[in-house]
């Protein structure tokens, strides 16, 4: 019998409990503020806060214990929303799955391959922040952290803050899928943040005497937005309970961010495409995310 | 009745106990010989699986049982629909009167009208059909122009409805009439259910540009409806319309059309499979498909809460179905497989329609945009 053609999706209470707390922890931290005055700089959140809150942890499974991959999700999702420059996810996956990594409180990450780049070198996220640690075998052997290697700058995903180097990580299929994942679930976040930026943009901009919201043309660009998040959001669960899932699946999702991310510069006008507003922080970390999933799941699927 | 006895059954179980009596309760006749059927036989077939449903108990799934519904929820309601396609069970005539009447009738109606009429909607015994729409009010639903005037006892309508699905086998219109002309827009109409069978009514039947015949128009002239048969007070009618076409009807109907969807996309996938020329577009469709039904999955799983992220999950239904729906047609009529021409020519044509009824995909954007997102009207 096969009710699996309405599959349960349903959150667990690790992830509804983690993700309203980093959501709080983010929004407390900017304060409102721009995300053009931050996301360059140095986070305005503090490593140490994640840290002692425990929840760097939040993804730890004990004896079968713990957060699912739908629960990283949720918390991905939350986190993306504000676009904090910190690699909070990443620590989160390295944690769940490398026993090593736990010996630290430090910022971690990982050397993520990418397609198009030459053979033996990839892309470590965050590879600019000081103090930040490189997990080189997150698949749970007991190979430590280590110091960031020389590298180049990433100027691309400014929020990501991170460099090119020639380094590799052995990600287990698990660890690829699961970073893959929450890459994927954080955009899906900032999708979300930039559809409600959109709607109270074009709420207060005035033009012809009216509210440009108020034009059933910019109506169905938004409406048109509000379905490409749900259907992102959708998807990713999808692939956040489904193993089989293929990089099409997750690339679908991520297009769905990106075109969430062209409506919304497109209803700001001559404003979405300048710098100081902001918008192009989220296009840019999720044309990176885009870069980064087919890597990611060719590594998911060799057995 | 005995629930501290009897808990209730879990969606699992529910699907296991709905997949075993489907699997032995559709008429063979049906599923063999489908094509051949006469209207008449197929009809017939029709209405006695409203009947089988209801002495099965599979009908009013989601209705309180205080009414003669099962007492469920959304996730049994979509369940059934998507088994019930999987295993190609009929569509009963019933469905005006299941989806529209009787969560309206349990809402608003009064104890007489419930008596009278949910019984026999859940048993298939009366069939019932919609006059909202017509030839002058499509998507402006409130210029309305049919008009009741006050007669002895209850009013005389006249005017003229149109998209009316089900009206040659109807019994009841739930229908939407002016009955005050001097009432502001949106106070001036009231909703009434009107009797079929009886003198004054017309049916012509509309040929579609696929060819087929779904709907028709039907002219009302001097048709009477008395006071009892009235829901709610003069001048009601439109705010008891609007709250019932925004439920979350969208949610089963969704789920039916994801089970036609995925499976023209496996003939699709079967014929044209090792196409290299359509492999990113039958890809892409597949991959849209199941998005289609994980979406479905997250409306259902965010129903207990009925908060903002159901409003927004269950809003875009329509329009992702329906768009997929033409994409995917559009591509089987494109590959050009001589095998099933015919079938997509036909259904290409057919998935025309689906972006203009039940709310235009336009109008639904509105709804999105001004409804859910909050946009200025």
């Amino acid at each position: 019998m096969n009710v699996n053609a309405v599959p349960s999706s349903t959150v667990g209470e690790i992830g509804l409990m983690a993700a309203e707390a980093v959501r709080e922890l983010a929004l407390k931290a900017t304060g409102g503020s721009k995300i053009s005055t931050y996301v360059e700089g140095p986070s305005p959140l503090a490593w140490n806060e994640l840290v002692e809150g425990g929840w760097d942890l939040a993804g730890i499974v004990e004896n079968g214990e713990g957060a699912t991959r739908r629960d990283l999700v949720e918390i991905a999702i939350a986190w993306g929303e504000q676009l904090i420059p910190l690699p909070f996810m990443l620590t989160i996956v390295a944690k769940r799955h490398s026993p090593a990594s736990l010996e630290t409180d430090a910022p971690l990450t990982m050397a993520l391959p990418i397609v198009s780049l030459p053979s033996g070198r990839s892309y470590l996220p965050f590879g600019q922040l000081d103090g930040i640690l490189l997990v080189r075998d997150p698949g749970g052997s007991t190979d430590g952290v280590h110091s960031i290697p020389a590298g180049q700058a990433d100027d691309l995903a400014l929020s990501l803050h991170g460099i090119e180097a020639d380094e590799i990580s052995a990600l287990s299929p698990q660890v690829a899928r699961d970073v893959a994942i929450v890459l994927v679930a954080e955009c899906v976040g900032g999708a979300r943040q930039l559809l409600a930026d959109g709607v109270s943009f074009v709420g207060t901009r005035e033009q012809f005497g009216q509210p440009i919201g108020s034009f059933q043309a910019i109506k169905h660009h938004l409406a048109n937005a509000l379905i490409a998040v749900e259907l992102a959001e959708s998807t990713t669960i999808w692939a956040s309970v489904d193993d089989t899932v293929s990089a099409a699946v997750l690339l679908f999702a991520v297009d769905q961010c990106i075109k969430t991310a062209e409506i919304v510069v497109q209803v700001h006008g001559g404003l979405g495409f300048t710098w100081e507003m902001g918008l192009h922080f989220y296009l840019r970390h999720m044309m990176m995310v885009r870069e980064m999933v087919p890597g990611l799941i060719q590594l998911a699927t060799i057995e | 009745m005995h629930d501290s006895e009897n808990p209730r059954e879990s969606i699992e179980e529910f699907g296991a106990r709905a997949d075993t009596w489907l699997s032995t309760s559709i008429p063979p006749r049906w599923k063999s010989e489908r094509g051949a059927l006469s209207t008449s036989e197929s009809d017939a077939i029709r209405r006695d699986w409203d009947r089988t449903l209801s002495e099965a108990g599979f009908a009013g799934l989601s209705l309180p049982k205080e009414f003669g519904g099962q007492g469920m929820g959304l996730a049994e309601e979509v369940a059934f629909h998507v088994l019930a396609a999987k295993a190609q069970a009929p569509d009963g005539l019933a469905r005006i009167g299941k989806i529209l009447t009787a969560p309206l009738l349990v809402r608003f109606g009064t104890v007489a009208q419930q008596a009278r009429y949910l019984p026999k909607i859940l048993n298939g015994e009366e069939i019932w059909c919609q006059g909202f729409s017509e030839p002058t009010a499509g998507s402006d639903l409130a210029s309305i122009a049919s008009r009741a005037t006050r007669v002895s006892g209850g009013y005389h309508i006249r005017g003229r409805k149109t998209w009316t699905s089900f009206v040659q086998h109807a019994d009841r219109c739930l229908m939407l009439v002016q009955t005050d002309e001097q009432a502001p827009r949106y106070k001036n109409l009231s909703l009434f259910l009107v009797d079929m069978r009886q003198a004054g009514v017309t049916v012509d039947d509309i040929r579609q540009i696929s060819g087929a015949v779904h709907f028709a128009e039907v002219q009302f002239t001097d048709v009477f409806v008395s006071d009892d048969d009235r829901v709610g007070a003069d001048g009601e009618g439109w705010k008891l319309a609007m709250s019932i076409l925004s439920d979350e009807r969208g949610g089963a109907e969704a789920a039916t059309r994801y089970v036609e969807i995925r499976s023209d996309i496996d003939a699709l996938l079967e014929t044209c499979g090792d196409r290299p020329d359509l492999a990113a577009e039958l890809s892409a469709l597949d991959i849209r498909a199941e998005a289609l039904r994980w979406h479905l999955s997250k409306v259902v799983d965010l129903e207990g809460e009925q908060g903002e992220a159901f409003l927004r999950a269950v809003s875009v239904l329509k329009v992702v179905w329906s768009e997929l729906w033409q994409d995917v047609t559009r591509a089987g009529w494109r590959a050009g497989n001589p095998d099933d021409r015919e079938h997509w020519r036909f259904q290409y044509l057919e998935s025309r329609s689906a972006s203009i009824y039940s709310g235009t995909n336009e109008i639904q954007r509105n709804i999105m945009a001004e409804r859910v997102l909050g946009l200025p009207r």
